[in-house]
């Protein structure tokens, strides 16, 4: 997994926001397994950051969090996406498009403008 | 905004709850490894591998966890706190140590603390009169400054600075003096003025009951109203709740109580009444008598230097226009702050360089002592550094340690200094404090406990950086190939010989400075000179005016008086004196005429104290004859009229040549007053101790001045104070309906008139003795770790066979030796520091030899104890510890 991509600072909250919004409730390691596989395990994940974020969005009230018990019966802390950090993902995403689209019309524009 | 306040909470919650979280991720990582753990079995890898993969996968758990504590809670606290149990323990691993720092630290402290305390009460806010700063005294002079009880001014002039000032809002007049007050039959005598209806509201103070006087009340014949202060109130009317509108006897005449006021009101000086000031027109446009007193207050914007140049233009324009009164005379203007604090300033000058040198030695024993605690701990820094901790975290730990030193002696500081301050009030007798405007306001306030915790706390700053700096020089390389052990290399003997010798050098220095500033005040507080106060009862006698109105009944009643007190067995002399020295109450004051040579103008003609006596006065006092002889039985009602010259009077006015057979008459040339022949001269002897001026004095004889009030003397072989029911007894004798007021000794007069020089000395005394606590602490502190150092040294000692009386005998010539160096730098620097103070503050003569050696001689039996004691304690141990001991 040498080549995989890093996650990119700032995006690493994004994507758990979306994931929790697509999946509902899920416990850290499954999130950390949806991101690497949406990303077509290109992404890797240290999974050492992905508890501190988990955490600081817990701190900022967009998540919230439970122990429950998974599919295979085990013990896990379970994430859920509070109406906050809804409203959150919408603006987050939101913003990114823009900057996604003001950098897809940087990038392709070829002649310099007057 | 409120983001970060939610974050900041959160984390502040998590901070509170380390170990609940730490347990909760602990969990969450074990989740998280078994969820990867069974997907790896799933997809087909061995139990072993599957777990293996997962944990490989996760990475270094605790970096993890602490990565997750970083970011839920507050690292900075964590580690603030992580230093200050650090601290804590290492305080508490050498207590001696702690203990002599924290009590350098609050007696250093503490001492500044209760001087800030007291200069807060006595000197920054001691009068609660309304913007002070802006408040003058108005006077005029004939060129010279006699004092403050000579500030006067004549109602006429005063009347035109009124009307042509625009440099004043406002100016009110007073005149004080005494009133007789009359109560069933007996008379009181009580200090009061008589003042303007704006007097009260000029200085800005209302009345705690009542109301204040009305401009109707200047008018002669209406003016028949009295206000009280609390003092007259609380005593003489047992706190009446009902006493205003009722009536009191003053002079003669019935006066209705109008007002009561607050407890602290004290304007000039401690008063017992006001009474309006009626002038009649005549007397509101008389420029002949400076009899007034007058306090202005300034206009917003206006300083006293525009009012003063203002005021010489109207004192030129007022001696042109009228120069049969006002020739040569200025009109002057005075701050007010200025004159209350003229006396008290140099005092609190001299005790606030006590403190400083308290706080000096204090800070000189900190840095003495935590520079010795450096080099000892030298090691102890470098195995630290060797794994592994950095120099700025090392320096935090000194810092954090240190600052916590400072705090904790802050703390301690502060609790004596409360206790100190209730001990101080509580210690003083009224009698004296009633002198002392403020002295009720003594308290620790916040503005006081400010000052000490930052005091605290940048005293820990500063040596905190200084150890901290002094870490750069430390080659740790160096410090830890030095094995360390026992006796160390010369080096490191001689900076700690050194430190000893410095310190007891700079405990002398200190010592000296604090025992001139305590002589000082010694030297103030007996300023009063020319008579002798010892063994001499005093009282005082007023004959009310109803049952002696003639000076032949007030005369005989005098003489039997006196006759009565004189035959008492142990009585040695009585006397009567219309004024006594140390009454703090300066004398009537007089002008007078020298037969051929009258005086051109009435303002020119001199002035003198007049004092009434008895004929044996002098020899009472014990104030001697200079010339000629003092009164005699002679020197009656009908004999020819004579008086009695002080010194001064005597040099002033015949220099060159003998007084003794001159006339002269009170009062201007013009005057009707009978010529007095002059038969003797006296030495001068001190009315007020505030008032450092020696004024010239005439002494007449009582039978020849009738008066209707006295202060009797008498002289006893011993124990004045046990003769007061004798006096008493004797004074009843000659008419049982006569009070008799105001009985103690001399002695105690005096005291009481200077209380406040002599709190002043009680706390240098204080002062002085925290100086000798420090020094010795210091000394002691720093020899006695040498000694205890030098454990393994004499374990090598015993070893190879040395006896424990040699190697004590080694230890104690080796401390004479080390402040020996240090009494030989000390000595000539504190004499020439002792100059160069008695050449600057005023009351401090250079430091006597006596004094000098025997404050050295006492630091050598500091350092012996130092030396002795743990020497003894070292020689007791088995040699096998020693060796082992560090």
């Amino acid at each position: 997994m040498g080549d995989k991509a890093d996650v990119w600072q700032g995006t690493l909250a994004l994507m758990i926001l979306k994931t929790l919004e697509t999946l509902g409730p899920l416990h850290g390691y499954g999130i950390a397994r949806r991101i690497e596989q949406t990303s077509g395990d290109l992404l890797s994940l240290n999974y050492g950051t992905l508890y501190p974020a988990l955490l600081k969005l817990e701190q900022e009230g967009s998540i919230e969090s439970a122990w429950g018990v998974s599919d295979n019966n085990r013990k896990a802390k379970y994430y859920k996406l509070t109406s906050a950090g809804r409203r959150q993902l919408e603006r987050e995403a939101r913003d990114w498009r823009q900057a996604q689209a003001i950098l897809a019309k940087f990038l392709s524009a070829t002649e310099p403008s007057t | 905004m409120t983001d970060h306040m939610w974050e900041l909470l959160h984390r502040l919650r998590s901070f509170f709850r380390r170990e609940e979280l730490d347990r909760d991720f602990d969990a969450e990582m074990a989740s998280h490894l078994e969820l990867a753990t069974a997907e790896n079995l799933e997809r087909g890898l061995g139990p072993a591998e599957a777990r293996r993969q997962a944990f490989l996968r996760f990475g270094g758990s605790q970096q993890a966890r602490e990565e997750h504590r970083e970011a839920r809670s507050l690292p900075f606290l964590e580690t603030l706190l992580q230093d200050i149990r650090h601290s804590l323990r290492m305080l508490g691993k050498s207590p001696g140590f702690t203990a002599i720092v924290v009590l350098t630290l609050a007696l250093g402290i503490g001492a500044n603390t209760a001087i800030f305390s007291m200069a807060n009460a006595l000197l920054l806010h001691p009068y609660r009169y309304h913007n002070l700063e802006s408040l003058a005294l108005l006077w005029e002079s004939r060129g010279i400054d006699e004092g403050p009880d000579a500030r006067s001014i004549s109602p006429g002039d005063l009347a035109d600075l009124r009307a042509s000032s625009q440099w004043f809002d406002d100016i009110s007049t007073y005149q004080c003096g005494d009133f007789n007050l009359s109560s069933e039959g007996r008379v009181d005598v009580a200090p009061g003025c008589r003042v303007s209806a704006n007097f009260f509201s000029l200085l800005g103070v209302g009345p705690a009951e009542g109301r204040l006087f009305s401009v109707n009340e200047e008018q002669p014949g209406s003016d028949q109203s009295v206000i009280l202060s609390h003092g007259f109130w609380q005593s003489r009317l047992a706190s009446d709740l009902h006493a205003v509108g009722k009536t009191i006897r003053l002079n003669g005449r019935n006066y209705t109580v109008a007002g009561i006021m607050p407890p602290d009101f004290a304007y000039p000086v401690p008063m017992e009444l006001w009474v309006p000031l009626a002038l009649t027109p005549a007397e509101k446009s008389d420029r002949s008598q400076l009899s007034f007193a007058a306090i202005g207050r300034l206009k917003p914007g206006v300083t006293v230097a525009q009012t003063a140049a203002a005021l010489n233009n109207l004192s030129r324009r007022l001696s042109e226009l009228y120069p049969q009164t006002n020739a040569g005379r200025i009109l002057n203007v005075l701050p007010l702050r200025k004159e209350l604090y003229l006396y008290t300033l140099p005092l609190f000058a001299l005790l606030q360089a006590a403190a400083v040198f308290v706080l000096l030695l204090a800070c000189a024993n900190l840095a003495n002592l935590l520079f010795a605690r450096m080099i000892a701990r030298q090691r102890e820094l470098a195995v630290r550094s060797a794994l592994g901790a950095n120099r700025t975290r090392l320096g935090r730990l000194l810092l954090s340690e240190l600052s916590l030193l400072a705090l904790l002696g802050g703390v301690v500081a502060i609790t004596a200094s409360f206790s100190s301050v209730r001990v101080l009030r509580n210690s003083i007798s009224p009698d004296w404090t009633k002198w002392v405007p403020g002295w009720d306001g003594i308290r620790v306030d916040s503005a006081v406990l400010f000052f000490t915790i930052l005091l605290s706390l940048f005293l820990g700053l500063v040596f905190g950086l200084l150890t901290a700096l002094h870490l750069r020089h430390i080659s740790l390389n160096t410090v830890l190939k030095e094995t360390g052990r026992g006796s160390a290399s010369p080096a490191r003997a001689r900076l700690r010989n050194g430190l000893v010798s410095a310190q007891v050098a700079f405990a002398l220095i200190l010592l000296v400075c604090a025992s001139l500033t305590m002589q000082g005040f010694n030297r103030l507080a007996n300023a009063y000179q020319g008579f002798q106060p010892d063994q001499v009862l005093k009282f005082e006698v007023a004959l009310p005016e109803t049952a002696y109105p003639d000076s032949v009944k007030r005369a005989n009643f005098f003489e039997a008086a006196l006759g009565g007190v004189a035959s008492l067995p142990g009585v040695s002399g009585t006397a009567l004196t219309s004024n006594l020295p140390a009454s703090n109450v300066d004398n009537e004051k007089t002008l007078f005429t020298i037969e051929g040579r009258p005086a051109l103008q009435p303002s020119e003609a001199p002035a003198a104290d007049l004092q009434t006596i008895s004929r044996d006065y002098f020899s009472v006092l014990k104030i001697p004859l200079m010339a000629g002889r003092f009164f005699t039985e002679a020197d009656t009602a009908t004999a020819a009229r004579v008086a009695i010259v002080s010194r001064t009077m005597a040099s002033r006015f015949w220099p060159g040549s003998d007084p003794v057979g001159q006339r002269l008459k009170l009062g201007a040339a013009d005057s009707t007053e009978p010529w007095l022949r002059v038969v003797g001269v006296v030495g001068d002897a001190r009315q007020n101790w505030w008032n450092p001026a020696t004024f010239p004095v005439v002494y007449r004889p009582y039978l020849q001045s009738s008066r209707s009030s006295f202060r009797f003397v008498l002289r006893v072989a011993s124990n004045p104070a046990g003769y007061a029911s004798a006096a008493r007894a004797a004074i009843a004798q000659v008419d049982p309906e006569i009070p008799v007021t105001e009985l103690k000794t001399l002695e105690t007069e005096v005291q009481d008139s200077i209380a406040i020089v002599h709190i002043m000395g009680i706390l240098m005394a204080v002062f002085g003795i925290v100086a000798l606590l420090l020094s010795s602490l210091g000394v002691y502190g720093i020899l006695s770790e040498n000694v205890a150092e030098r454990t393994h040294e004499f374990g090598i000692r015993f070893a190879l066979g040395a006896n424990p009386r040699d190697v004590l005998r080694l230890v104690l010539r080796h401390a004479f030796l080390v402040s020996g160096v240090g009494l030989a730098i000390g000595l000539p620097i504190s004499f020439a520091v002792s100059r160069a103070i008695a050449a600057f503050v005023f009351g401090i003569v250079s430091v006597s030899l006596p004094v000098l050696l025997s404050l050295a001689g006492l630091l050598v039996l500091v350092a012996f104890i130092a030396a002795y004691f743990p020497a003894r304690r070292a020689l007791r141990v088995d040699p096998m510890v020693a060796l082992r001991y560090e």
